[in-house]
């Protein structure tokens, strides 16, 4: 499902490619960097949040703010910690808990970037952000297209397992079951990872 | 090395953002004190990222990418100021692989205020966490060490983060840093571990059903 050409025609951007997009803005604020990333993710984000059930209208603008917030938070990027798509799925997530907390009046508990708080990458860090990124993608792609579809469905684009079981017409328990299976099937494969 | 986890659901809910608030406080003292479970929320964040590569796109609208350019100027003006911001210490701030989020002393937990310490029953006490009314409650726990909490059980779901001392009950021993997230709907019946007094962070929903005919006589342990 990976479009292997951007509309522009360019090569399809590399994870390598777009971590350094955020390290040249950390680094000397290079606006082509941010349309660059700008082009490949705000309509990702936008599509996310649809998903999401966020309106087209309100997605688009936190799409924008999701853009503005890695432009000013680029320095806190560390291409050894995380792939760029998983630093901006953290940015759109938080995004999303707080246009949802919103609605209730609530306070923000803010998720950071879980590895925040822990000390400088060590050198081999690098290698293993890149064999995380591949143990995770074989991961996924072990998952039968059923458990796939409910981990799509909850972890992805947060819906209640109830709205899934309607979605799909299964029993709620067949839904529960499935994502458990399929995170206890990932946790496993992921396991000396951890 | 801690040996109680969270469920791996509760870590994909605390990792997907759609965990309640509630649960996602004692998921992130967890996280804090437990590296493992940290390299787990790191692998479900990159399997987000490649999802997120993987979408359909939905157009931006026209000339929203201008927009977005426009933008960047004020917000390399406000730079500076979060920059100071960032320089001020937090709460979530320590520069090391796991750390402790409970000092004694502290007026705040992971960004929440504190109420008072109130007396429960003898050897215990609670104090609330401050979280918005329609997450589950959130609540500290204090008991002396030995204190053994009568039979009960939850109509509603508990998560426990341990934060000092260590507590015992039918799923093993707890100690700092532990989580339990297990349904004990047949209830179960704590006992704090000798030496330390022993901290808690507990989300709740529903209420406790004390079940021993000991529990009935500790009525002030239903205000919690």
């Amino acid at each position: 499902m990976h479009d292997k050409r951007t509309q522009s025609g360019l090569p399809a951007k590399t994870p390598a490619i777009l971590a350094r997009l955020i390290v040249a803005i950390a680094v000397r604020q290079d606006r082509d960097a941010f349309a660059a990333l700008f082009d490949h993710f705000a309509p990702r984000i936008k599509s996310f949040l649809m998903r999401s059930g966020v309106p087209a209208a309100a997605a688009e603008e936190l799409a924008q703010d999701a853009m503005l917030t890695v432009w000013r938070k680029a320095a806190q990027y560390d291409p050894c910690r995380a792939g760029a798509s998983a630093w901006i799925f953290t940015i759109a997530r938080n995004l999303r808990i707080d246009s949802a907390r919103r609605e209730q009046c609530g306070k923000v508990l803010e998720l950071e970037m879980v590895g925040d708080a822990d000390p400088p990458s060590p050198p081999d860090a690098e290698l293993l952000g890149a064999e995380r990124e591949a143990r995770v993608r074989a991961a996924l792609r072990s998952l039968s297209d059923d458990q796939r579809r409910v981990v799509r469905l909850s972890f992805f684009e947060g819906k209640a397992h109830g709205d899934i079981a309607a979605e799909l017409e299964l029993p709620l328990g067949t839904v529960k079951s499935r994502i458990r299976l399929a995170m206890n099937r990932l946790r496993e494969l992921l396991g000396d990872l951890t | 090395m801690n040996r109680h986890h969270p469920k791996n659901e509760t870590l994909a809910e605390f990792a997907a953002g759609t965990l309640d608030e509630g649960r996602a406080v004692v998921v992130a003292a967890h996280l804090a004190m437990c590296g493992e479970c940290r390299a787990v929320i790191a692998a479900l964040e990159e399997a987000g990222g490649q999802m997120l590569d993987a979408i359909a796109p939905v157009a931006m609208s026209e000339g929203a990418s201008e927009r977005a350019l426009a933008r960047l100027d004020l917000a390399s003006l406000d730079l500076a100021r979060l920059d100071n911001e960032a320089a001020a210490p937090s709460a979530r701030a320590t520069a090391s692989a796991t750390h402790p989020v409970w000092q004694p002393e502290q007026k705040t937990l992971l960004g929440y205020d504190l109420g008072p310490w109130r007396w429960v029953a003898p050897g215990l006490h609670y104090r609330a966490v401050k979280t918005p009314a329609d997450a589950a409650r959130v609540f500290m726990l204090k008991a002396v060490p030995g204190l053994r909490i009568p039979q009960h059980r939850h109509t509603g779901t508990e998560l426990t983060c341990v934060l000092a001392g260590a507590f015992i009950h039918e799923g093993g021993r707890y100690a700092a840093g532990d989580c339990d997230d297990a349904d004990w709907e047949d209830g179960h019946s704590p006992v704090i571990d000798d030496g330390e007094e022993c901290i808690c962070l507990v989300a709740m929903q529903g209420q406790i059903k004390l079940t021993g005919v000991v529990g009935r006589l500790i009525q002030p342990l239903i205000r919690i």
